[in-house]
């Protein structure tokens, strides 16, 4: 019973022990970054990285969702006889969920598990403890920088996503399926709020720049110096980014809606 | 430049003391009231069975890794002591080659070398330039300074490592396992380096070594641990001549002596089941 109890509540546990010492990070992170400020060629370096290296998976991907959402919607709108709403649902669906939550996704699959690894391999080989020595706190050269790319990059990345996806929803729509022009984008641009849909979905992104950022350089600076160990953190950035970024966009959406 | 070529230091006093250090970590004793003194500007080695805590000892030097009892002074400051800024200062003031060189694996040897430089000071890229350029021709690389670090010989990276060490003439060297993987040519070089870093510049030399033929080579004096104690102490061809059981053993290679070959273990019986094959 006891063992049946401990294989229960061991892995919750574990969880959030893990969840704690991410808190602890977090702070310290906070602290260092002024510091991290004074390294602006790393964050540069960073962005460049993080941001515009991911830029063409997310506008891939951002061009595909919003084709498969015009089909999608077409459809579903042609039974109602409302196909004219086109545009307004596209825009609607991807500034306020889709653009946020799926450039996320992508930003943990792409820049997240590069983060991990590179920063593990970084405390395996020793270059984390060399920085200690040469009197460079890490926090501040290695993981400060790494955050606030993933911070800036974030609502940068969503934007080029929500343009691309929009891009796709009207050459679906118009070109392809005969929606009027006009009709098209007049009725999104009435519908659309800059603040409520725009605006929010763009805090969206940067909390889960944020999150995401958080959780791949955490899971990399106390990745075991091991293979496996960086392979297991590497494995952890995405599924925890995954979960987290879900479970925080309906707490986010409950907030701002 | 930060402090290290303004040396407030006392002559007279060690460069590094080790008092009654005792430090248990997962459970094993790893210093047992270790006692231990570098001299200021030797090049002293410390030696002893792999698992003794050499290592460990080089960690506690740069505060790394604090003990449960006694104190480690470096430079007449007590390592365990000093709040983050003030061991950061000290740290400027002491270079570490590191067992696998360490490098900055997204940077090339030129960038790698100037990284403290950048790091700590707002010097000119002139400047900068031209400190690391002569840093890196003493280390005879300076042809090298484009190169990745992932284009480097084993050799190559412990001579950019051993360049970047030396970036803010430190007061003190601490070199671990400086001579591993390298070929004689190699192995030459960098025992000339070592030379000439102590002969012309000063710098107070720690080795942490197997390599006893190359330890005779270049160092002043050898400190052999062993069992969390420092079990001898002298130059290299007083420890040669095996006098006690322990440099007898160590420098012998036999397998028998104070040493163990053997890690601890349960009786042989235990493991492979004899009592129950003769039952």
């Amino acid at each position: 019973m006891r063992q049946l109890a401990a294989r229960l509540f061991d892995p919750l546990l574990d969880g959030l022990a893990d969840v704690g010492r991410t808190g602890w990070f977090f702070l310290g992170m906070l602290i260092a970054l002024p510091r991290g400020l004074t390294y602006p060629r790393e964050l540069f370096r960073q962005i460049w990285f993080v941001g515009a290296k991911s830029l063409i998976i997310i506008m891939i991907s951002g061009l595909f969702v919003g084709m498969v959402l015009s089909l999608q919607l077409y459809y579903t709108l042609s039974i109602f006889g409302g196909t004219s709403a086109l545009g307004t649902v596209i825009a609607l669906s991807l500034y306020r969920e889709l653009g946020p939550v799926v450039t996320a996704l992508l930003f943990a699959g792409r820049a997240g598990t590069a983060i991990t690894a590179e920063v593990g391999l970084m405390r395996a080989t020793d270059q984390l403890s060399a920085m200690e020595m040469m009197a460079v706190d890490p926090m501040a050269f290695v993981a400060s920088p790494r955050f606030l790319a993933g911070l800036i990059a974030m609502p940068l990345l969503v934007a080029v996503f929500n343009l691309m996806g929009l891009f796709g929803g009207h050459l679906v729509g118009v070109s392809w399926l005969g929606i009027d022009n006009g009709t098209f984008w007049s009725n999104m641009t009435s519908n659309v709020s800059v603040w409520k849909d725009v605006v929010n979905g763009e805090w969206k992104a940067l909390a889960f720049g944020a999150l995401v950022s958080l959780i791949a350089v955490y899971q990399g600076y106390s990745a075991p110096p091991t293979s496996e160990g960086v392979a297991n953190a590497t494995t952890r950035t995405v599924v925890s980014s995954s979960i987290a970024i879900l479970a925080l966009d309906f707490v986010l959406t409950a907030f701002l809606m | 430049m930060p402090e290290s070529t303004t040396n407030r230091s006392d002559p007279a006093v060690p460069m590094v003391q080790v008092r009654s250090l005792t430090t248990v970590l997962g459970g094993k004793v790893i210093f047992d009231s270790l006692d231990l003194e570098i001299a200021r500007g030797s090049i002293s080695a410390i030696m002893g069975p792999s698992g003794t805590g050499k290592t460990t000892l080089l960690k506690h030097i740069t505060g790394q890794l604090h003990g449960d009892s006694g104190t480690v002074l470096v430079d007449g400051q007590d390592v365990a002591r000093l709040g983050r800024e003030d061991l950061f200062r000290l740290r400027e003031r002491v270079g570490y080659l590191f067992q696998n060189s360490a490098l900055l694996s997204d940077y090339d040897v030129f960038e790698n070398v100037a990284f403290p430089l950048r790091a700590h000071t707002k010097l000119p890229e002139d400047l900068i330039r031209n400190i690391v350029l002569m840093k890196l021709q003493a280390v005879g690389l300076r042809g090298a300074s484009r190169l990745m670090p992932s284009e480097l010989s084993g050799g190559m990276a412990r001579r950019v490592a051993l360049a970047r060490a030396i970036v803010f003439d430190p007061m003190l060297i601490l070199y671990d396992e400086p001579f591993v993987g390298l070929d004689p040519i190699a192995l030459n070089q960098v025992l000339k380096l070592i030379r000439t870093l102590n002969r012309e510049l000063g710098i107070t030399s720690v080795l942490v070594a197997h390599e006893f033929a190359a330890i005779r080579e270049v160092a002043d004096v050898v400190h052999l641990i062993a069992g969390g104690k420092r079990v001898a102490s002298g130059t290299p061809s007083e420890l040669a001549r095996g006098d006690s059981p322990w440099t007898a053993q160590f420098f012998g290679g036999a397998l028998e002596g104070p040493v163990p070959f053997q890690y601890p273990a349960p009786p042989l019986a235990d493991d492979f089941g004899f009592e129950e094959q003769r039952a």
